[in-house]
């Protein structure tokens, strides 16, 4: 009996000690996640009515586009990845959360730097490379803030209390390195004084643009999910070899990607990529057995809650990297490059694969750091489907379209407004998906924001209770 | 601490395990195969890293074998590149000569000359012994900078002599080269002025 | 089974192996490269932009024009090839008897298709026709060589290919895009989607300033069913000056014009986004993109 209090006791300090730093990470994040997915309608409407935002540039595609790109990933994924991980680690640690008060700073400083990267670009002020369009400002704020969490992240994971690590320990203590050395790298590179001449911008920013959509989030999303899929299935993961394999070449071959077949790049950088991308096909396979030897026995129950979330995400990331990866494939990139087939790729990691992850984490977690239940039940199961159906209507559509497209662009005879008109259709219905997904966004919203609410006002009665007690008998004695 | 964790397993709140097993052999074979067939395509579509080979191109030998080598500015491009490391130490880069070294080229009526055969003679054999050119005399020995040359490259300088630096004459084939070369035959003795002008033109 | 140390190790081995590769190595072997010379010329390339057109460079940019067009041209073949052209003095009949005794000589006629020899039968006397196309330019110009000794005419030619660059299919470009290219671009906007054209040589395809100018300001004018936005802020929509209508003012269809007594004038940075356009061309032949560039007498 004192055992399991103990216990009680001891998994509620753990959640409570991350309660302040996660809110503000998770807080920020559900609004950018909202904002990001408004913008990326605002983009899609330049393809339902061209003239839309003819007087208005900051929401032109270019701004737009660009801007909702940013915010997915570096206002949504990385800080709610961030989140999940020190949890997880504390978690895995049996410890609270090591030096609470840095991620709380870090993430602050993080969504400043969010707010002035989104606001640089929609002013026109991009820097001009993919997925690294923030301005310096932003980038020094964003990297900082990472090394601070990074921080906390290590001493938690230091202060375990088994020596041996589980396989989600491998996976986003990597994530970390990863992320903090090609962003450092890039932006150095990229948006110094005196960047590298011509092409080799280019090379750089396709290597950070693997390295993050592909290697990075794998490692993070992959590493939560060899948390939650054997958690929430009450099962143990289904082998540690298979998913050491898979982490090691991940790292090992994912890294290599990246370098379009068609690039002005000398033959042996886009050969290097064809290389690594056939050899990174083994770890999905090895993170396929991995998950289904895990969950296969566990009923299907579409109930919509984390473990949904999960099983969606983790199905995403086998469909969707082989997907990615068939790009460097040089027959299929000839029709397949440069067109809605790699944005719809990207859309599925981010948001099928990583937003799935994540989201089934946060609505995992957040019962647990609030000691609360999640006021809107509901709304949270509604935020699965519509963002499954969402993930659906905006994916395939464009990767159909973007096929379409790439034909039309390859064969002789046909003129460039074909190829335009091919994909047209397909990019219209996909506006329904992001707009789904805003939709399940909203529900993330309004859960957190309630429960911040609560918190706070909960906060606030405690405080005006202290305050209005009467007195202790001793001290009105004279 | 975690002796209490292991003996109340808390339903979902427990943390996750692991069941520990060895990497599976197959996959660390098909990696060694994929990594074998990958690296044979690396070797034969890769360039060999070098910077000038770009895709469609596999190798430094493929777009060599495809810049283009007939046409007149081929031929000229071929006769420059070879007039400046053979020939241009001693004549000069423009052709004028260097007194002391070498007689001028620009303007001498021997390059100039309609028929090649006296012009090809003096790099396949070399000169000893006096020469006139352009109403100087040159007592200046020249070796047989042409004798190592191949027959296209030497029909290619010598075309470059004669239309560079304000010459006007004809081309120089390699089959003129070739015609030349086997009348002198195994042996070839440097030629003065008097010698060359006793052959046929 | 890991201690952290060891994890820490394998993810820098890994990352730090493809950062020499992608990062490091790319840097030293075209990071300090200078321009470079056209193709049997001793011209350079790439040629340096004017000071409104590396203006209009950072207008592109901020446009964010690079997430709808690209600046990259792909090649997927190349074939040299030899055309006749002349006769010289032979008569049909007698060249084909010629031709079928050079096959002796030169094997390499047989190997390619669609060439003369292939169709020798149904061959009376059409001119240009292909003598070879192959990979082997010295199979080209032996064959320039012989020819020319019995007095006929030729033509050889390197020929890109790719649908990109095929004359009935995209038509883009006459060769692929290579580092060179970029050496003065300061960011290189390559771009990757093609919503829009390419634009690698949109200056040689669209070379009139007033027509890029309009295709800004309202695209369907000048591009029928485009999907491009209007970029009418480019643009000033002012009053005419009774007397002096501005001599830049656009010359837009009427469904496109503005109101009476108004003018369409571009402001400074649609001029100097205009001048970058123009100068986007990259239709020489350089060592690693090889081809011969049809000269206007064809």
């Amino acid at each position: 009996m004192n055992q399991t209090e103990n216990k009680t006791v001891c998994i509620n300090e753990i959640d409570a000690s991350c309660r302040v730093p996660l809110l503000a990470l998770f807080g920020g994040a559900a609004l950018w996640l909202v904002l990001g997915l408004l913008l990326a309608i605002a983009a899609a409407m330049s393809f339902h009515k061209p003239d839309i935002f003819a007087d208005c540039p900051f929401l032109s595609f270019g701004h737009a586009q660009a801007a909702a790109n940013d915010l997915l990933l570096y206002g949504f994924v990385v800080p709610a990845a961030l989140g999940v991980m020190l949890w997880i680690f504390a978690r895995l640690s049996q410890a609270p959360l090591a030096l609470p008060i840095v991620p709380v700073v870090a993430a602050n400083l993080w969504h400043v730097g969010v707010l002035i990267g989104t606001a640089s670009i929609l002013a026109g002020a991009s820097s001009g490379y993919a997925w690294l369009e923030y301005s310096r400002i932003a980038s020094v704020l964003l990297f900082a803030a990472f090394m601070l969490i990074a921080v906390s992240a290590v001493a938690t994971m230091g202060f375990r209390a088994e020596c041996r690590m589980y396989p989600s320990h491998w996976f986003l203590f990597a994530a970390l390195l990863w992320f903090a050395w090609t962003f450092s790298t890039a932006n150095l590179f990229l948006l110094s004084g005196h960047p590298p001449r011509g092409v080799v911008q280019a090379i750089i920013d396709w290597w950070f643009t693997n390295n993050v959509l592909f290697v990075w989030l794998g490692l993070t999303g992959i590493g939560i999910a060899f948390y939650f899929l054997p958690k929430l299935a009450e099962k143990p993961l289904s082998s540690t070899g298979y998913a050491m394999f898979a982490f090691l070449a991940l790292m090992f071959f994912g890294t290599w990607c990246g370098i379009p077949q068609g690039a002005p790049v000398p033959a042996w950088l886009p050969t290097v990529s064809t290389y690594a991308a056939s050899l990174s096909i083994l770890p999905v396979i090895a993170v396929a057995i991995v998950a289904w030897r895990t969950v296969r026995s566990v009923g299907v129950k579409y109930t919509g809650g984390p473990l949904c979330f999960i099983k969606f995400g983790t199905l995403s990331f086998i469909l969707s990297t082989l997907c990615y990866l068939s790009q460097f494939c040089p027959c299929y990139s000839q029709v397949l490059e440069h067109t809605w087939f790699g944005v719809g790729v990207t859309q599925w990691q981010l948001l099928g694969f990583a937003s799935m992850i994540l989201l089934g984490s946060i609505y995992y977690i957040l019962p647990r750091i609030m000691d609360k239940e999640l006021p809107f039940a509901g709304l949270a199961r509604l935020n699965f489907f519509a963002f499954a159906l969402g993930v659906l209507i905006l994916v395939i559509p464009l990767l159909i379209g973007g096929v379409e497209q790439g034909l039309k662009l390859h064969a002789a005879n046909a003129t460039f407004t074909d190829s335009t008109n091919a994909a047209l259709m397909f990019l219209r219905v996909s506006t329904l998906g992001q707009a789904l997904l805003l939709l399940g966004a909203l529900c993330l919203l309004l859960n957190i924001f309630k429960m911040t609410i609560q918190w706070k006002l909960g906060l606030l009665k405690c405080a005006i209770a202290a305050v209005k007690a009467p007195l202790p008998v001793e001290e009105v004695k004279s | 601490m975690s002796e209490e964790n292991k003996s109340c397993s808390n339903g979902s709140n427990a943390e996750p395990t692991a069941t520990r097993s060895s990497a599976p052999m197959w996959i660390i074979v098909v990696t060694l195969v994929l990594l074998f067939v990958g690296g044979h395509y690396l070797d034969t579509h890769g360039g060999w890293f070098s910077s000038k080979v770009y895709a469609p191109y596999n190798s430094a030998e493929q777009l060599d074998s495809f810049q283009p080598k007939s046409g007149a500015a081929a031929v000229a491009a071929q006769g420059k590149k070879v007039y400046e490391s053979v020939c241009g130490i001693c004549h000069g880069m423009d052709g004028a000569g260097k007194p002391g070294q070498a007689p001028p080229l620009a303007g001498s009526e021997w390059v100039l000359a309609k028929g090649i055969n006296r012009l090809a003679h003096i790099p396949l054999e070399g000169v000893n012994g006096s020469i006139k050119v352009e109403g100087k005399d040159w007592s200046l020995n020249m070796a047989a900078m042409g004798a190592a040359l191949s027959d296209s490259d030497l029909a290619a300088v010598l075309t470059y002599l004669r239309t560079s630096w304000g010459n006007k004459a004809g081309e120089v084939t390699a089959d003129d080269i070739k015609k030349v070369r086997d009348e002198i035959g195994g042996h070839p003795q440097p030629v003065s002025g008097d010698q060359l002008m006793k052959m046929p033109e | 089974m890991k201690t952290g140390f060891s994890v820490f190790l394998a993810a820098f081995v890994a990352l730090g192996a493809s950062w020499y590769g992608f990062v490091y190595a790319p840097l030293k072997q075209l990071g300090g490269a200078k321009q470079t010379f056209i193709l049997q010329s001793s011209d350079t390339w790439p040629v340096q932009r004017t000071g409104e057109a590396t203006l209009g460079l950072q207008v592109y940019r901020q446009y964010g024009c690079a997430a709808c067009h690209t600046e990259q041209v792909r090649q997927t073949g190349a074939t040299t090839e030899i055309a006749l052209t002349s006769l010289g003095t032979y008569k049909p009949e007698d060249f084909k008897g010629y031709i079928k005794s050079l096959v002796a000589v030169v094997p390499e006629l047989l190997t390619s298709s669609n060439t003369l020899v292939g169709n020798i039968e149904n061959w009376n006397g059409q001119l240009p026709v292909t003598l070879y196309a192959g990979e082997d330019s010295d199979v080209v110009a032996a064959l320039a060589d012989k020819l020319k000794t019995v007095g006929a005419k030729t033509d050889a030619h390197i020929v890109a290919s790719g649908a990109d660059i095929d004359i009935n299919a995209r038509s883009w470009g006459t060769r692929q895009s290579v580092a060179a290219d970029y050496l003065y671009d300061q960011p290189v906007q390559l771009g990757s989607l093609r919503a829009g054209p390419d634009l690698s040589n949109i200056g040689v395809r669209a070379p009139d300033i007033n027509w890029q100018l309009m295709h800004l300001y309202a695209p369907g004018s000048v591009v029928p069913n485009s999907t491009m936005p209007a970029f009418r802020t480019l643009f000033e929509v002012r009053k005419i000056v009774v007397g002096h209508p501005s001599p830049d003012a656009l010359v837009l269809k009427k469904e496109f014009a503005p109101a009476d007594g108004m003018e369409v004038v571009p402001t400074a940075e649609a001029r100097e986004l205009a001048a970058y356009l123009l100068s986007l061309k990259a239709n020489v032949p350089l060592y690693e993109a090889p081809f011969t560039p049809v000269t206007a007498a064809k």
